[in-house]
């Protein structure tokens, strides 16, 4: 028997016992073609997917090596079913190919062209109901030609029947425009170099990195290395001014070189930052603002916090498979399942490293995550029983048996840039007024928010208390205590995200604190259970503490 | 070789001792019962029930050169038969022969070998999709039979489509309706004129097999196929590891499986079986697909894990067996699951399939029960004992060569079978990867072992899983512990800890040890499996444990002791959580309550020496419960000057807990005993018809030397007559008399009366003796 560090279970599931010594070279070896799970402390889980193993394939690995890697590493026999499906599900890649085709009697020069090597697979694919409308008239009995406007939607569905397509018609390499990083006094960190590699090596893909773990400029590597007129969409009008100063800081780029394309302003420059909310406003049942996108012709197309793309951004990216994308996010979860579709339109995940990993590389601060639960006074308990289910969680979570917690808590970490995030106004109001602190909520103009922000960032306030607005891009760099009074039920991806306020790594290496405050035995506890389980999973060990104990 | 013989009888008698050894280990039912003498055996080997049998055992091979045998007609010689076999070996086709004489379905003469006459019945008139002979088809044409020559030359003056139309009829079916269209009627009417089509029927034609041969030019077979296809292998690599792993699978399978039913076990369903909905209950719990389900309840109810358990209501529970299984060898409780499944008569791949009449067969249900798949079983391990270790066989050969042995299988279901058989015995470790692994070929060894220098051609029977297994699938003797040794090396060494994590998973890296397994099982949920097991602790899985008795301080212990890691802090809030809700309800039983306002009275009831019978106990100040009946209640309490009234019985509560169901052992009829026919009884049979055979011919012998005459077998009635009118005349009677072990002596006698069902005469010597009539076979009159 073999001594390796992994486990192949039958139901296609990885697990790495990471304190192995040879967990690291196991790691690295299937790390092409199985998607990361979970990563606590001892164990992590892989799971091996169609998609992992066409991604594999895309990136040019085969069939025996995801075969040998199994093998090699794994401490008992492989399921022999296992890799005979491993073997057949690579196989299907790359059967159908998509190509662009030179016409020597057409004035636009090429078409593009479904082409398979297996007629049968050609036929099945055309019979289907919702890839037939997406392909035009056949050229011969093994090709296909499609419109490039289906480029997207055609791989996308060809993926959910199952045969996958070989993309090989490449990317326009957009109106160029020199752009450079300028490293003085600062440099990619490694894994930041290796997502930018990956990325470009792959074409189009998605990079996984952590909260604070410097995502902006993964992104800005990536314009280093087009060189070209580059797009930039991101969650928020905040979010875009960061973005700018980041890249004026780390980049050639000058401040004319970088337009805002936003509810406020609508400037088309080389590099243009734009939101999503401005780019899904319809008026009577059109996207007015669809005209962005073809407005120069981009190099580069980057997705900020991929995770939170809004579904007609999936149906816009369908049109723009010509060019290179670049989705950016901290977790890949998606609440509404539709990761799939974020592989296939953007393209497949090219970086993943656990938060844990980044972390003992010092890159983001250690966090200490404290679940601190308060009893409901009998009175609050009663009218939680009695009230109607979809009131409970609002009950429980705005209980006014926090509010001395939070006050606890504040004071014992007087002095520390303090976050305190809920998700219900009149809750927060209450906590600014106990604190005697301001409130960022959504209504907040964005020019307070500005003024909130620098003095934060200044040191000349230590307590904010924001609502879920600032779930996304603000850029806090000095807060290291975050206190939740309440969140969105179970959302797993805004605990990441919150999470992610207090990482950006301390000036003095400080530990982070993150809290969660929720009442006990009531529905607040159940969904705090669910989203920590995702930061267990991501290797941060959370303790539980008594309000009373504090 | 013997000598000369005039019958099969003759011949079987001249053979030597060891060739009746082989004769009856080829045909294992000649020698059920035992037959008295060589005569007899030589009869019994001329029946049709025993000859259809022997045939049907034979492989292609031999079969071709039967049919061969049977076509060319007595006394045929090996060239000619190897000319009818499409120019085969002769010396492939001798050995075959010899094979045949040897099973009796041949006997041999000075003219060459014959052919038993009871075999052309079994084939029926077409052989090798030949048709019946001219002479038996027409026979007024029987003297008039054209030569091989003569039917050359018509069929070469046969106009084309005449030809095409016999070329059709060429390899069989031998019958063919007229065509109807005119232009097909007269090329018909042409064949038919020249005798080479005969017409069987109005609208029906046969084609003469002397014309069929013709056709065939001179062979009978399209493909003789004298040797059995070869069996295509391929190297695997990593057999006995991947074996293991299956093995190790299977075992936490069928645990899991004991678990689930003991706590829920799923109905007998009226026709036996499980119904359809409680089978995907537990595949879902199993998590695997619905066949390999099937397998695993299979497997556990051949090896007697699992039965009904005989109630009024019957459902299907783990047996007391269960209760020891996990404090036996991992190795061992292989070796007893694969026993069971190699001698059970149950096809597990049998189940969802449409079955006859009754719908689609349950597992567990009546019609999975196939008593044929053993033999394929028997059959595939046996093949894939003949490679060498770490070979796999190509499915496609391996089911070529199959049907080769088994010709009168149907080639479909046979395939499925050993499709199936492929597939369980991977599941199981049989094989890994494919090819037999360690433990297999020790299970071969113990479930089917070769007989010695058995002859070439065997019946279906000999070899069956009798050695290493009793009836009630309980294995037993050094069978067991060889097989279990072989898979014990390969099995992954059981683990005594769990690795527990902040997300509350526990990861078991390898199958837990018995009380650690099922502790998980009980206090966590598994959610995934394979070499390891992934178990994640909920409010559920924990309220669970608590339920069953642990204390949360207990759980919180164990997973603290049998953890490789800190025990994370949310897993003990976790239990404690649900430890402090748990039993915050109680819920009891009582016969009858006692409630009043006075709590004074309550007082004095519970004070009261002569109420102590009751077991009064107080649950709140106003309330009293007792477990006796309200009317006892009433009455007691009325004797002793309180004036209580009837409440109506509502509140009574009822006891919800449900206790583990186990059933009874097993009960079955008698142990049917296996006593397969092996060379040691085989020798002693042939021993024991030796001596009767001696003894007939002493007889015959005795028989020629003394005078009088032959004594016809007379009825009683008719020996009675007979023997009074002998009183009456005086006259001598020869009687025929069976002794008590049955053998029958020729004796004169004089009666001198019949009484009572008995005769007394005096014999030849004048003394006076008593026959009983009912042993007297025959009578007749002396001179």
């Amino acid at each position: 028997m073999n001594d390796g560090p992994l486990i192949v279970q039958s139901d296609k599931t990885l697990l790495l016992e990471v304190d192995h010594p040879s967990a690291e070279a196991a790691r690295r070896a299937i790390a092409p073609f199985a998607e990361l799970e979970r990563a606590p402390e001892h164990v992590h889980t892989y799971r091996i997917t169609p998609l992992g193993l066409w991604n594999a394939r895309a990136a040019g690995h085969d069939a025996e090596q995801v075969v040998d890697a199994l093998m090699t590493h794994s401490r008992y026999a492989v399921p022999h079913a296992l890799l005979v499906d491993v073997a057949d599900t690579m196989d299907r890649y790359g059967r159908l190919t998509l190509e662009k085709e030179g016409l020597a009697d057409s004035a636009e020069g090429t078409r593009l062209v479904l082409r398979t090597t297996d007629r049968p697979v050609l036929e099945e694919v055309l019979r289907h109901k919702k890839i037939r409308p997406l392909v035009g008239e056949r050229i011969d009995e093994l090709a296909v030609v499609v419109h490039p406007s289906e480029r997207g939607t055609l791989k996308q569905e060809l993926l959910k029947v199952g045969w996958p397509a070989e993309d090989l018609a490449g990317y326009v390499d957009g109106e160029a425009h020199p752009i450079g990083l300028q490293q003085d006094g600062w440099h990619l960190r490694p894994y930041q170099q290796q997502a930018v590699d990956g990325f470009w090596h792959g074409g189009s893909g998605v990079v996984v990195l952590p909260c604070g773990a410097g995502k902006t400029l993964v992104g800005a590597g990536a314009m280093a290395a087009a060189k070209a007129t580059t797009l930039i969409l991101v969650t928020n009008t905040v979010s875009a001014r960061q973005w700018k100063d980041e890249l004026i800081k780390r980049t050639t780029l000058t401040e004319d070189e970088i337009g805002e394309y936003s509810g406020a302003r609508k400037e088309i420059r080389p590099v243009t930052i734009a939101t999503y909310q401005v780019l899904t406003t319809r008026r009577k049942g059109a996207y007015t603002h669809l005209d962005l996108l073809d407005a120069r012709d981009w190099g580069l197309v980057v997705y900020d916090e991929v995770h939170l793309l809004p579904a007609p951004i999936f149906r816009m990216t369908a049109d723009l498979q010509a060019r290179r994308r670049l989705g950016l996010t901290a977790t890949l979860v998606r609440e509404d399942g539709r990761e799939a579709d974020v592989f296939s339109l953007i393209g497949p995940k090219r970086f993943d490293a656990p938060w844990k990993d980044i972390e003992a590389q010092g890159y983001i601060a250690p966090a200490d995550c404290v679940e601190v639960r308060v009893t409901l006074p009998e009175g609050q308990r009663l009218a939680y029983a009695v009230s109607e289910p979809e009131e409970r969680y609002r009950l429980a979570s705005c209980s006014d048996a926090k509010l001395p917690v939070v006050e606890k808590l504040a004071q014992r970490h007087t002095g520390e840039p303090t976050l305190v995030i809920g998700q219900y106004l009149d809750q927060l109001h209450e906590v600014a007024e106990r604190l005697g602190a301001e409130v960022i909520t959504g209504e907040t103009t964005v020019r307070e928010r500005q003024r909130l922000y620098d003095a934060f960032r200044a040191g000349d306030i230590t307590t904010l208390v924001v609502s879920k607005v600032a779930n996304f891009s603000i850029d806090l760099p000095e807060a290291s205590v975050a206190i939740q009074i309440s969140g969105t039920f179970g959302s797993r991806q805004e605990e990441a995200q919150r999470l992610g306020r207090v990482l950006r790594p301390k000036g003095d290496g400080r530990t982070a604190h993150f809290y969660t405050i929720v009442s006990r035995d009531t529905v607040d506890a159940d969904f705090a259970a669910h989203r920590q389980r995702f930061l267990a999973e991501q290797g941060y060990a959370y303790r539980i503490v008594d309000a009373d104990d504090l | 070789m013997s000598t000369a013989s005039r019958s099969l009888a003759d011949d079987i008698r001249g053979r030597t001792d060891a060739q009746l050894v082989d004769l009856v280990l080829a045909r294992p039912d000649l020698a059920r019962p035992s037959p008295a003498d060589l005569t007899s055996l030589a009869a019994r080997a001329g029946t049709r029930a025993s000859v259809q049998r022997a045939v049907e055992a034979l492989d292609r091979g031999h079969l071709q050169v039967l049919e061969a045998l049977v076509v060319a007609g007595d006394g045929a010689s090996v060239t000619d038969l190897a000319t009818l076999l499409g120019g085969a070996d002769e010396s492939v086709v001798a050995a075959h022969l010899t094979d045949l004489w040897t099973a009796a379905l041949v006997w041999r003469a000075s003219d060459g070998e014959h052919v038993v006459r009871t075999v052309p019945e079994v084939f029926g008139s077409s052989i090798a999709g030949l048709g019946a002979p001219l002479a038996e088809l027409r026979p007024d044409l029987a003297s008039r039979v054209p030569t091989a020559e003569e039917l050359r030359a018509t069929i070469a003056e046969a106009p084309d489509d005449a030809r095409a139309m016999l070329e059709k009829m060429t390899w069989g079916p031998a019958l063919g309706v007229l065509p109807t269209g005119t232009a097909g009627r007269s090329t018909a009417r042409w064949l038919i004129e020249r005798h080479l089509l005969l017409p069987v029927s109005v609208d029906r034609v046969a084609l003469p097999r002397e014309v069929g041969l013709v056709l065939r030019e001179g062979r009978l077979h399209r493909a003789p196929e004298l040797e059995p296809p070869a069996l295509d292998a391929r190297p695997a690599s990593l057999v006995d590891a991947a074996a293991g792993g299956s093995a190790s699978e299977l075992l936490t399978q069928v645990d899991e499986l004991a678990a689930m039913w003991g706590a829920e076990p799923p109905r007998v369903l009226r026709a036996g079986g499980v119904s359809v909905r409680d089978l995907r209950v537990t595949q879902q719990r199993l998590d695997v697909t619905p066949e390999r389900t099937a397998f695993v309840v299979e497997v556990a109810y051949a090896a007697g894990l699992v039965a009904d358990d005989g109630e009024i209501v019957p459902v299907w529970a783990p047996t007391a067996q269960i209760d020891d299984w996990p404090s036996i060898d991992a190795g061992e409780r292989w070796a007893t699951l694969a026993l069971a499944w190699a001698g059970s008569t149950r096809a597990p791949h049998l189940v969802g399939r449409r079955s006859s009449g009754t719908g689609t067969a349950n597992v567990l249900g009546p019609d999975v029960q196939w008593p044929a798949i053993r033999g394929v079983r028997r059959d595939v391990l046996r093949e894939l004992a003949m490679l060498d270790p770490g070979q796999a066989a190509d499915a496609t050969s391996l089911r070529a060569r199959l049907a080769w042995r088994r010709p009168s299988r149907t080639a479909a279901v046979l395939g499925d079978a050993v499709e199936a058989v492929l597939r369980e015995a991977e599941w199981l470790g049989v094989t890994g990867r494919g090819a037999l692994s360690e433990a297999g070929r020790a299970l071969v060894d113990t479930a089917f072992p070769a007989v010695p220098d058995h002859p070439p051609i065997r019946g279906d029977r000999g070899g069956g899983a009798g050695g290493a297994i009793t009836s009630n699938g309980q294995p037993q003797g050094e069978g067991l512990h060889s097989v279990a040794a072989a898979m014990a090396a390969h099995l992954p060494a059981p683990v005594d800890h769990v690795l527990v994590q902040a997300d509350l998973t526990a990861v078991a890296p390898g199958p837990l040890v018995g009380s650690l397994g099922a502790f998980m099982r009980l206090a966590a949920d598994v959610e995934s499996r394979g070499g390891a097991t992934v178990y994640r602790f909920t409010p559920e899985s924990v309220r669970r444990a608590l339920d069953a008795g642990w204390t949360s301080a207990e759980v919180i212990e164990t997973v603290r002791r049998s953890s490789r890691t800190p025990v994370p802090q949310p897993l003990e809030y976790l239990v404690s959580d649900v430890a402090r809700r748990h039993g915050q309800t109680r819920i009891g039983g009582a016969a009858a309550y006692i409630r009043s306002d006075d709590e004074a009275v309550l007082d004095t009831m519970l004070a009261s020496r002569d109420l102590s019978a009751l077991q009064l106990r107080r649950l709140a100040p106003t309330v009293l419960v007792s477990s006796a009946d309200p009317r006892v209640l009433i009455d007691l309490l009325r004797e002793h000057g309180f004036a209580p009234v009837h409440e109506g019985r509502d509140g009574t509560v009822v006891h919800a807990e449900t206790p583990k169901r186990r059933a009874g052992t097993r009960r079955r009829g008698p142990a049917p005993v296996v006593s397969p026919v092996d060379l040691d009884t085989t020798r002693h049979l042939v021993e024991s018809l030796r001596a009767a055979e001696a003894t007939a011919a002493d007889r015959r012998a005795e028989h020629d030397q003394r005078s009088g005459p032959s004594i016809p077998a007379t009825d009683p009635v008719v020996t009675l007559a007979l023997l009074r009118d002998a009183v009456a005349e005086h006259h001598g009677v020869w009687i025929g008399l069976s002794d008590q072990v049955g053998i029958t002596t020729r004796h004169l006698i004089h009666p001198q009366r019949v009484e009572g069902g008995r005769v007394w005469a005096k014999d030849d010597a004048g003394r006076e003796r008593t026959f009983s009539v009912h042993r007297i076979t025959g009578a007749t009159l002396e001179g």
